[in-house]
């Protein structure tokens, strides 16, 4: 956990630049700390280097994809117990289920409304910081 | 006495050793180590036979650098029997695998041209999405054409917002009716209204 007098810092990773930028937006007006990454390894390396309060992963990413990146977030490796929220397009049966076994909390269709995702990020990073 | 000169084939160091057959390789794609698995399957670049044995080997392979070794070796062939039988894998439900095919397929343009048609109106729509994220990578001089008829005509959010942020980093003034008419036919998807408001002064500076 981060300093508590900080607001809870989030990284945001997709492939997506667009996606990036969408999500990152949403939550800096928010009052969250934001850094991205563009690919699950880059999340991987950015996790060994800085405690976060929350992921934002997508799924079908090049290099390593959302499933892998969060299996690698909670191995012993990284080992973050911070909540990881993956947002993707693929609404198949047993995608969910995949992202639960892989160790995230919350698993999102696409798209997903600014306000939900606020609601959703205060929610999952209650007592980690402090939004503004 | 004279000096005796060896024969070249009494010294086994100048001797170069000797490259495993095709089918040698072949049988090496199957052996419990990683490393002999990955070396086989680049050993095989060029072999048009041992095709179907990297295909069949890649959906089984759990390794990612021996995955990506045989997806490299048959996307050097680039021809639409390989591309065909790798655009299936986009549909895989192994989200490492259809990332993996769609950057392969990336690296095909001569003949991921012939698979358009039948993967623009593929029936679903992840498989759309995916291959958006193919054309964001592909080097061809159609790719853009390609990804204003997915933002023009795919009936899901999904693939038109995955079409609008491949398209972005090529696009101009000229795709600004089309982006606009995106968010007039999804006046739903925040996503998309944002993704396009975002990108409309950067198109018009360029103009």
């Amino acid at each position: 956990m981060t300093d508590t007098e900080a607001p809870p810092r989030v990284l945001v990773v997709d492939d997506a630049a667009t996606v990036r930028l969408y999500h990152s937006s949403l939550l800096l007006e928010a009052g969250f700390q934001v850094d991205e990454a563009a690919n699950g390894l880059e999340a991987v390396e950015a996790a060994m280097a800085t405690p976060f309060d929350l992921f934002v992963v997508d799924v079908n990413m090049p290099k390593m994809n959302g499933y892998t990146c969060v299996e690698n977030l909670r191995s012993e490796t990284v080992a973050t117990d911070a909540p990881v929220l993956m947002i993707s397009t693929e609404d198949r049966p047993g995608d969910a289920d995949r992202a639960y076994a892989a160790g995230a909390n919350l698993y999102l269709v696409k798209p997903v409304t600014g306000e939900r995702l606020i609601r959703i990020a205060t929610m999952l990073t209650a007592g980690r910081g402090t939004p503004a | 006495m004279g000096l005796v000169r060896k024969k070249a084939a009494e010294q086994p160091e100048d001797v170069a050793p000797e490259r495993p057959s095709a089918e040698a390789l072949r049988a090496q794609l199957d052996d419990p180590d990683p490393d002999c698995r990955r070396e086989a399957a680049l050993g095989l670049e060029g072999d048009e036979e041992s095709v179907p044995h990297l295909l069949t080997r890649m959906t089984v392979e759990t390794e990612t650098n021996v995955r990506d070794a045989i997806l490299t070796t048959l996307a050097a062939h680039d021809n639409e029997t390989v591309a065909g039988s790798l655009a299936v894998h986009l549909a895989s439900d192994d989200a490492a695998l259809r990332t993996a095919v769609a950057e392969a397929l990336a690296t095909m343009p001569r003949s991921m041209p012939a698979l358009l048609p039948s993967l623009l109106v593929a029936p679903d729509h992840d498989v759309r999405v995916m291959t958006a994220m193919v054309l964001a990578d592909l080097n061809h001089p159609d790719t853009a054409a390609w990804l204003v008829q997915m933002i023009s005509e795919d009936p899901h959010p999904n693939v038109v917002t995955a079409a609008i942020d491949a398209l972005l980093p090529v696009a101009g003034p000229e795709h600004a009716a089309v982006l606009e008419e995106a968010v007039r036919r999804f006046p739903d998807d925040p996503f998309l209204r944002f993704t396009v408001q975002a990108a409309l002064p950067r198109l018009a500076g360029t103009a």
